[in-house]
């Protein structure tokens, strides 16, 4: 029992009372609390380190039975994604102080923004499955409201669009635990793993465990649920952009999925093919979509479809590399797609548009964004010394070890489209010539570059550093699913 | 003596080259000068590791694979193409001082120098496949960032359109080979270079080789994955292209081939048809597209793909002698394809262009660049006594030792590929150093000093590697095939006969008796007749040089031989002229024919047409799916 993981939902929900009570009287309460909270939170989180990271279990209980109360408990799993939202929203509310300024009552976006932010990080300290439940839905209701945040045609239209999907999301997710609950009496993860461990699955609980990954799939946005995420993401201001794709969908929609396909149920092949079908075939269609775009945030927000099927490859594989990938690949791909989307969307502040077409040489005009986003997209396209590399490497290599030769084919192939439409945006963003009326663009301003070059900074160095970083992070995160899913 | 050296040689440039970048411009001397004294340090440690016996640093195992962080070994193979890399960083770090004099992104360019010298280090040196993925895949992100810096005639586009196909073709050659060691680890359960060694029986062992090899001729700039280095050629300076595609570039990538020939595989007859069907299609198309070249950059970057050919026919052979020639080729193509290039820079920059319309007559101004260009030019058409002629003559005896009576073909385009390529060199020689200068080139003075230096040094190390062909044999090549080659001053005795030494002495006396016979026929009363040019007409009077020649007064008729009228003429010759017109539509271009994915895009792109009705209509299918899938499998 300890409070700690307590801290994670309070000190959010606190910074967003403050600001709703404080920003009439001190106008920059938003930019100062949003910020506190979220360094407090990545302090908090890496102070867990020492102690989760080793295979202690902190959590914490209030209310009497298995099924009614407020049950966390932070694991390494758990904590490894806290960590990855820390830093990235941390990232997205240093950058949000100026790029901000573009819209109106930046206080009432501040407010949602920490509302969301303890909505995400309910979702991996819930030990049961309706503290997982309000967790997405607390998360996702604050997000329908920051995707409509510029309150025109296409945000609202953008926004509308994702809570339908949402909610057809969350009618699959709800009979899910509802049947789940109904044949064993629990809803505590690892009661539920226990009771279920052993025996095959009544055609109620595999009708529960399609739900529940239709359902979770949508959040996480597979093809085919994925068709609200490219309108949500490129609408949806920058930073918010860098929080969806960077750690959003990971959270409420993958996280869920990897806690009831390999803590709950049994991982079987059935499951495994499923993940890694969907996986390939997002992997695929999804790098295939966003080469044919112009827009540059609707292509950013294609790729990640097609790098959460990297991802879903990984850990469908099931093996223990393939584990190991899947999930570095989810904190690199939460570092470098941030990035991007802050890069994109400082490209936008300082020149007004993000048609790709429109823009071109800003290398010169804009050095941090120029490399920054260089790096990033180095990383994401996988060569080293960068992160994205080495977790493609090792989820390539697992499939084959697998006996999956055709899955690893498919994941090279898309890589070689991904660097295709990556060089693209260089091209027509920071290389090639500058348009006359782009002479007079500045680099945005300290704020901003700041976040960016942070994020350069950790993709560089995980990428050098990484044997360091998996034995420290990833597999005691791994080793969690191993175990449980064993 | 430790081997931590070998963690110096990787690392002391990769270091220098993250502290290169905060020298701020202001003094750049320091910048030049510190990248100079660095790569000659490294340089200096590579010969040491030489020198030593075999080495090897690693750091412990990790936990998730048969993998090392860092697995350093040094060998006869890897110790001797170190110091070679080394010794290409020195030589381009000194020629730019003055040959990048005065262009942009100058605090990039010799950082990048040292990054690729350290990490070429670290390719060569490493033992275990996950470092040397890395630092193969590092050197490919230097290579691009080299591109993009670009050369002054190319507008932004097309030098970013460069960089994109370097980038393309390599990095998906770099996705073949992760694939390919995959497949290696999955059949030997080994992840360490020098443990692989595995029959090449079943689809799995083939198409590991052949993923495996495509990441290295890819690299090394064979046919089908060649077409990089002409188009990187077009908008890059000289001393790039002399530094990777021409140098480091062809080590590594034949460094890599000859290690899956020799270590990973044992080569079964098809995959050695294979390879010496690459080599040969390589050796002859490129030449052929070299021959009709008006740039000397591009004209010499085909010439590279040529004479990768070479390499790859050698060491498909098989046989030791033949592989034995692949890597002295490989050598020997490193020492005179960049003191070609550099020659190239030094022709730039003192004449102001590369067109070899627009050249002519330099060589009395620029002596030092012309015997430099000379000599390397015999070198490449393998002429004898130079090094390019020995190894050639190795790769022609491994194709007859190889056996079969069919091979004689293989010889047959080896050979005319060499002719070929002289041809071309004369042609180039002709029309850049001899002949008449065009008006528009001033007086030129030869190139500075410290553009000199590598030059020559590059041209001395092609004519003692080919009068004592022994030393490189010996010391170099011969561990590596396993070869005891007779040492110096002995005839080279395989079964032909080319002893280096005495058939230079040959050679000489062979050309003082010619020399006599000229004398003496100078003593006659001489002949004047109509300038020969090889049946090719003059530029006078023919409409089409003229055409091609720029800035000339109308009214005035100028006699210049330009020697480029040869390509015109092979350029339309009947039968070719097909071949040579698709090859400038990139028909033979394997990057061309990634325009083909878009229209999948375009379609995928009509489906997502924006109706949320449609949207939900496929989150329904999917769960339908999901019910048959799961209910039936269970």
């Amino acid at each position: 029992m300890s409070i700690f993981p307590l801290l994670f939902v309070i000190i959010p929900l606190a910074a967003a009372a403050i600001i709703a009570v404080f920003y009439r009287v001190w106008e920059r309460s938003g930019d100062v609390f949003t910020n506190v909270a979220n360094a407090a939170l990545l302090v908090l989180s890496l102070a867990l380190v020492p102690t989760v990271m080793k295979g202690e279990i902190i959590s914490y209980d209030w209310g009497h039975s298995s099924s009614l109360g407020i049950h966390f408990s932070i694991d390494s799993l758990s904590l490894l994604m806290l960590i990855t939202i820390s830093v990235i929203c941390l990232a997205a509310s240093l950058y949000s102080v100026n790029y901000m300024e573009r819209y109106t009552s930046k206080p009432r976006y501040y407010i949602l923004l920490m509302l969301m932010i303890a909505g995400m990080n309910i979702v991996p300290l819930a030990a049961d499955l309706v503290n997982l439940y309000i967790g997405i839905e607390i998360a996702a209701v604050a997000c329908y409201a920051l995707v409509a945040f510029g309150v025109e045609h296409e945000y609202l239209e953008a926004s509308f669009k994702y809570q339908i999907m949402g909610t057809v999301g969350t009618l699959c997710i709800l009979p899910g635990i509802a049947f789940l609950y109904r044949m064993t009496g629990s809803l505590n993860i690892v009661e539920l793993h226990g009771i279920l461990a052993g025996q095959g699955l009544t055609p109620i609980l595999l009708f529960s465990a399609i739900l529940l990954l239709c359902g979770l799939g949508l959040k996480a946005a597979y093809m085919p649920f994925h068709a609200w995420l490219p309108d949500a993401h490129s609408t949806a201001p920058s930073p918010v952009s860098a929080i969806l794709s960077g750690v959003f969908i990971k959270v409420i929609g993958l996280y869920g999925m990897i806690r009831v396909f390999f803590c709950i149920f049994e991982m079987t092949t059935t499951i495994s093919w499923i993940l890694m079908v969907f996986g390939s075939i997002s992997l695929l269609l999804g790098v295939f979509l966003a080469l044919g775009q112009w827009d540059s945030k609707r292509l950013l927000a294609y790729h990640s479809i097609s790098q959460m099927g990297y991802i879903l490859l990984g850990l469908g594989i099931a093996t223990p590399l393939g584990i190991l990938g899947g999930l570095f690949h989810l904190v690199n791909h939460a570092l470098f797609k941030g990035l991007l989307f802050l890069d994109v969307g400082s490209v936008e502040m300082q020149t007004g548009t993000r048609e790709l077409k429109e823009l071109g040489g800003l290398n010169q005009k804009m050095p941090v964004t120029g490399i920054t986003s260089a790096i990033a997209s180095l990383s994401i396209s996988g060569f080293p010394p960068f992160n994205g590399f080495w977790s493609k490497l090792i989820i390539i290599i697992a499939a084959i070890q697998a006996g999956y030769p055709w899955f690893a084919a498919i994941a090279a192939i898309g890589s070689i489209l991904t660097m295709a439409s990556f060089l693209k945006v260089e091209k027509y963003i920071f290389f090639g010539s500058l348009p006359e009326k782009l002479q007079k663009v500045k680099e945005a301003p300290m704020l901003m570059c700041i976040p960016m070059v942070l994020l350069a900074a950790l993709c560089l160095g995980i990428g050098i550093a990484f044997p360091w970083i998996i034995d420290v992070f990833i597999r005691p995160a791994a080793d969690v699913l191993l175990i449980l899913g064993s | 003596m430790n081997s931590s050296m070998l963690l110096w040689a990787v690392f002391l440039p990769i270091i220098a080259g993250a502290l290169c970048f905060a020298i701020p411009d202001r003094i750049k001397w320091l910048r030049e000068g510190f990248t100079a004294v660095v790569t000659l340090a490294t340089l200096v440690i590579a010969v040491l590791i030489f020198l030593s016996p075999e080495m090897r640093f690693q750091t412990a195992e990790l936990g998730f694979a048969p993998v090392k962080f860092l697995d350093f070994y040094s060998y006869h193979f890897s110790s001797f193409l170190i110091m070679f890399v080394s010794l290409f960083g020195f030589l381009i770090s000194l020629y730019s001082m003055k040959y990048m004099e005065g262009r942009g992104r100058l605090r990039e360019y010799y950082p990048y120098i040292l990054l690729t010298v350290g990490a070429a280090n670290g390719a060569l040196l490493s033992d275990n496949f996950l470092p040397f993925l890395g630092f193969w895949g590092i050197i490919l992100v230097a290579l691009f960032l080299f591109t993009t810096i670009g050369s002054r005639d190319a507008s932004p586009e097309r030098i970013f359109d460069a960089a994109n196909k370097n980038m393309m073709i390599l990095g998906g050659a770099d996705l073949a080979l992760i694939m390919g060691v995959g497949f290696l680890w999955y059949l030997s359960g080994s992840l360490t270079l020098s443990e692989v060694s595995i029959p090449l029986h079943g689809a799995m062992a083939i198409s590991a080789f052949v993923l495996i090899m495509i990441g290295a001729i890819a690299k090394a700039g064979a046919m089908p994955m060649h077409s990089w280095i002409p188009h990187m050629a077009e908008a890059s300076p000289a001393s790039v292209m002399a530094f990777l595609p021409a140098s480091l570039d062809k080590l590594l990538g034949i460094y890599l081939l000859s290690r899956i020939v020799l270590d990973f595989f044992e080569l079964n007859l098809s995959m050695s048809l294979l390879l010496m069907i690459i080599g040969a299609v390589t050796i002859i198309a490129a030449v052929m597209m070299a021959m009709i070249q008006h740039d000397l950059r591009k004209l010499l970057s085909f010439h590279a793909v040529s004479q990768v050919g070479y390499m790859v026919l050698g060491i498909g052979t098989g046989t030791p002698i033949g592989i034995a020639g692949a890597i002295f080729h490989m050598l020997n193509h490193a020492i005179y394809k960049s003191c070609l290039f550099l020659t190239a820079g030094s022709v730039e920059r003192r004449a102001g262009t590369m067109d070899l319309a627009k050249l002519g007559g330099l060589g009395r101004m620029m002596p030092f660049t012309m015997v430099a260009f000379f000599i390397a030019a015999l070198s490449i058409s393998g002429v004898p006594p130079l090094n390019g002629f020995v190894s050639k003559w190795m790769v022609y005896q491994g194709i007859i030792e190889a056996g079969a009576a069919q091979y004689w073909i293989f010889l047959v385009v080896a050979m005319f590929g060499s002719a070929l390529t002289l041809a071309s060199f004369i042609k180039v020689g002709h029309s850049v150093f001899l002949g008449d200068k065009p008006r528009e080139i001033g007086v030129v003075k030869e190139a500075e000093h410290s553009m000199r230096f590598p030059m020559v040094v590059l041209a001395v190390l092609c004519v003692v590697f080919g009068i004592f062909a022994q030393l490189p044999l010996v010391y170099f090549i011969g561990p590596v095939v396993g070869i005891s080659f007779p040492a110096f001053p002995a005839a080279i005795s395989w079964t032909g006969i080319w002893s280096p030494t005495s058939g230079t002495i040959l050679l000489l006396v062979a050309l003082a008796i010619g020399g006599l016979i000229y004398l003496a026929g100078r003593i006659r009363v001489a002949r004047t007749a109509p300038l020969y040019i090889g049946g090719e007409t003059t530029g006078e009077g023919t409409t089409d040089s003229l055409s091609h020649a720029p800035g000339r007064l109308t009214g005035l008729r100028d006699t210049r031989v330009l020697g480029t009228e040869f390509y015109d003429t092979i350029r339309n010759m009947e039968g070719l002229k097909r071949a040579y017109d698709k090859g400038e539509a990139a028909a033979f271009d394997i990057y061309s024919y990634g325009k083909h994915v878009f229209p999948i895009s375009e379609v995928l792109k009509l489906l997502h047409n924006g109706r949320l009705a449609n949207y939900v209509s496929w989150c329904l299918w999917g769960l339908i799916i999901l019910f048959i899938v799961m209910a039936s499998i269970g």
